[in-house]
C-alpha cells in the first residue's frame, strides 16, 4: 500500500520555519479535517489503548478513564492468575484448533473457486455464480446461526427430518448441542459465509496474468490442468502470500476466516461449551457479565501479543520464502 | 489427438460446472428455506418434509411479527441507525481522507503513522468498554453511532480514491475563487459516487447486522436493535434447556422457530434490495486501496 510521497520543502533554518508556516496556514483548513480524525481516533483508538494498563493494575470500573493510571500496580498477577486457570488448558486448545482449522478449510476453498470460475466460458454462469456466492458475506452472524439452527436442531432441523425420513438415522444428531460438532459446524459455516468474498481478490489477481501466457502454453500442448498448474497458480502466487499472511496474522480473532469470537458466542451452548469455550468467549464472560475489568484486560492483552507476533513472522517467513509479503 | 484433447475438456468443463452449480445451491437454498419456512404454518414445519415451497400457506407469522411492539421498536432502532450511521460515517470519513489525499499535506506522515498504528493495535474490549461508559456513551443510541463514524479501513480506500481525481479539476475550480470546502462539497463528492456508494454498502450493512454492541453497550430495552432480538430468540431454542419454548405456540400455529426465521427474512430482505444497486461499485471500490495482485 503505498500511503504518502512528501514534498521536500526548500530552504533552511529560519526562512525553512517561515515557509512552513505560510504552507500551514495556506491548508488550514485541510488541517481541520485531518484534526477531525486525529481527535476521533485519539478517543476512540489511543485512549483504549492506555487501558491496557488496567492489565497490571487492581481497576474498579468506579474510577472511570483516571482509574486506569491512579489504581495500584499488581505486576503480572493477573496473567499468573489466568496460566493457573483451571479452563486455561481447554481455552488455549479450543482458541488454537479452532483458528488451524480454519485457516486448513477455510483459507484454501476461495482460492479453489476462483480457479474454477476463471475456467467457466459463460460469463452470465460465472457472474452469477459469484454473485450469489458472495451473498452470504453481507449476512450477519446472527442470521447464520438462524440459518444452522433452521438446518441442524434436532426438533426443527430439515437435516435431521430428512435423515430419519430417509431412514438413515433413528434419532436426531445434536449438531448443535454435542461437543464433538462444533468445530465442524464453526468451519463449515465460515467456508459457507466467507468463501465467495475472498475470491473477488483472487479472481482479480488472476485477471491481472496476461493472456499471452496461456495462448503460448496452449500451443505447447499443454492440458488444461496444465495451464492451472503453471500459470494460474503461479500467477496469483503474490496475492495468496499476502491473504496468507493476513489471515495467519488475524487467526485468532478469526478475522478473515470469520470471527471466530461470534462464532464461539452464538453457537455454544453449555452442553458443547468443552469444545466452544475460547480465551476471546471466556474474556468477555469473566470481563463484562462478572465485572472482572484487569483479568479479561489482561487476557484480551495475551491475545492480542500473539496476534501480532503472529503477523510479523508470518510475513518475515513468507518474505524470505516466496519474496511477496505484506508489508 | 485433438479429438481425445477435446473429450478431456468436455469432462474437466463438467465437472467444474457441475461442482460450481452445487456450490450457489448451497449458497442459495438456506435462503429459500428460510423464506418458505416464514410462510408455512409454524406448528406444521415443526412436522418436516418442507422443502420445495410452504405447504400449509400462512401470513399468519409476519402478522403476529407486525403486532409484537418489541419486534417492531427493534425494526425501527436498526433502521434509524443504519440510515443515520451510514450518513455521519460517510461525512466523517470522507473529510478526513479528504484532507488526507493532498499529498503536499504537511504533517502527512506523522497522520499516517496514527492511522496505520491504530489499524494494527488496539486496546481491546474492556478498555474500550471503560472509554464508552466515561464518555457517557453507554445505554444511549448515540453508542450505535459515534464511536462507529471512522474506521480506518475505509479511510484509506477513500483516499486512494481521492488521490485519482484529476489535480485540474480542483485547480480549475481553486482560479474560480472556490475555498476548499466549497471544493470539497461542490466537485469532490459529487465526482466520488463509487467510492461514497461502496462505503455506504458497507457501512450500511455493518450498521444493519450490529448486534454485539446492542448486547455489550446497552441494557434499556427500548435501544435494542432487530438482530440483537434475532439472536435473543435463537440462542432461547438453541438452549438444550429451552428446547420445550420450541413447542409452546405464540398463537394460531406460530411457534417461536416461525418466528425466527420470519424475524431473519426481514433481516435479510433489506439487504438483498440494496445488493443489485450498490454491487456494480464494490468489486473495483474494495479493490481500491486493498491487495494488488
Amino acid at each position: 500500500m503505498e500511503l504518502q510521497t512528501q514534498v521536500r520543502s526548500p530552504g533552511t533554518g529560519g526562512s525553512r520555519r517561515l515557509f512552513l508556516w505560510k504552507r500551514f496556514k495556506k491548508q488550514k483548513i485541510l488541517h481541520l479535517f485531518v484534526g477531525l480524525g486525529m481527535i476521533y481516533l485519539l478517543i476512540f483508538a489511543y485512549t483504549p489503548m492506555f487501558g491496557i494498563l488496567m492489565a497490571f493494575k487492581d481497576y474498579s470500573i468506579s474510577g472511570g478513564i483516571k482509574g486506569i493510571f491512579t489504581s495500584d500496580w499488581v505486576g503480572l498477577k493477573y496473567f499468573d492468575e489466568f496460566v493457573h486457570d483451571y479452563q486455561f488448558g481447554k481455552l488455549v486448545r479450543n482458541t488454537l484448533v479452532l483458528s488451524l482449522l480454519k485457516v486448513i478449510f477455510a483459507f484454501p476453498a476461495p482460492i479453489l473457486l476462483a480457479i474454477m470460475l476463471n475456467e467457466v466460458k459463460h460469463m452470465a454462469f460465472k457472474r452469477l455464480v459469484q454473485t450469489i456466492s458472495y451473498l452470504p458475506h453481507f449476512i450477519s452472524w446472527v442470521v447464520v446461526v438462524g440459518v444452522s439452527y433452521a438446518f441442524l436442531s434436532a426438533d426443527v432441523g430439515v437435516v435431521n427430518k430428512a435423515l430419519m425420513a430417509m431412514g438413515f438415522t433413528d434419532e436426531p444428531l445434536a449438531f448443535l448441542t454435542s461437543p464433538n460438532y462444533f468445530w465442524g459446524l464453526a468451519v463449515g459455516s465460515a467456508v459457507w459465509k466467507e468463501m465467495g468474498w475472498w475470491t473477488i481478490i483472487f479472481l482479480a489477481a488472476i485477471s491481472g496474468i496476461s493472456p499471452s501466457l496461456y495462448e503460448a502454453a496452449e500451443i505447447d500442448g499443454a492440458g488444461r490442468l496444465a495451464r492451472i498448474r503453471y500459470i494460474t497458480l503461479p500467477g496469483m502466487k503474490g496475492t495468496i502470500v499476502v491473504v496468507l499472511v493476513l489471515t495467519i496474522g488475524s487467526i485468532l480473532g478469526g478475522g478473515l476466516v470469520g470471527s471466530n469470537f461470534e462464532q464461539a458466542y452464538l453457537f455454544g451452548n453449555s452442553i458443547n461449551n468443552p469444545t466452544s469455550e475460547i480465551v476471546q468467549t471466556y474474556a468477555f464472560r469473566v470481563g463484562l457479565s462478572d465485572g472482572r475489568f484487569s483479568y479479561a484486560a489482561a487476557i484480551d492483552l495475551i491475545q492480542s501479543v500473539i496476534s501480532v507476533a503472529l503477523i510479523f513472522s508470518s510475513n518475515y517467513i513468507a518474505k524470505r520464502v516466496s519474496g511477496s509479503s505484506l508489508f | 489427438m485433438l479429438k481425445s484433447q477435446r473429450q478431456k475438456d468436455f469432462v474437466f468443463d463438467s465437472v467444474i460446472y457441475v461442482v460450481l452449480f452445487v456450490i450457489m445451491l448451497t449458497m442459495l437454498y438456506p435462503f429459500y428455506y428460510v423464506l418458505i419456512a416464514s410462510f408455512n404454518k409454524g406448528s406444521d414445519s415443526l412436522l418436516g418434509g418442507v422443502y420445495l415451497w410452504p405447504r400449509n400457506f400462512t401470513l399468519e407469522n409476519y402478522r403476529v411479527f407486525m403486532d409484537d411492539p418489541k419486534w417492531v421498536k427493534a425494526f425501527l432502532v436498526s433502521v434509524l441507525r443504519t440510515v443515520s450511521g451510514t450518513l455521519l460515517g460517510l461525512l466523517l470519513t470522507s473529510i478526513v481522507a479528504y484532507g488526507l489525499s493532498h499529498r503536499d499535506l504537511l504533517f502527512s506522515k506523522v497522520y499516517f503513522t496514527v492511522i496505520v498504528f491504530a489499524m494494527y493495535f488496539s486496546g481491546g474490549l474492556i478498555p474500550y468498554y471503560v472509554v464508552l461508559r466515561s464518555l457517557g456513551l453507554l445505554n444511549s443510541f448515540a453508542v450505535y453511532i459515534v464511536p462507529s463514524m471512522l474506521s480506518t479501513f475505509f479511510l484509506l480506500i477513500a483516499i486512494s480514491f481521492f488521490r485519482e481525481i484529476p489535480a485540474e479539476l480542483k485547480e480549475s475550480a481553486h482560479i474560480d475563487g472556490a475555498g476548499e470546502l466549497t471544493i470539497f462539497f461542490r466537485i469532490i463528492l459529487p465526482v466520488s459516487t463509487p467510492v461514497l456508494a461502496t462505503m455506504a454498502l458497507f457501512m450500511g450493512v455493518g450498521q444493519w447486522n450490529s448486534w454485539l454492541d446492542s448486547a455489550y453497550f446497552v441494557q434499556s430495552e427500548e435501544l435494542r436493535t432487530l438482530a440483537f432480538r434475532m439472536m435473543e430468540v435463537i440462542n432461547k431454542s438453541n438452549s438444550p434447556m429451552d428446547s420445550l419454548a420450541v413447542a409452546n405456540s405464540v398463537s394460531a400455529g406460530v411457534t417461536s422457530f416461525s418466528l425466527q426465521v420470519t424475524s431473519m427474512v426481514v433481516s435479510i430482505v433489506p439487504i438483498i434490495c440494496v445488493y443489485p444497486f450498490l454491487q456494480k461499485y464494490f468489486v473495483h471500490g474494495i479493490m481500491l486501496g486493498s491487495v494488488k495482485g
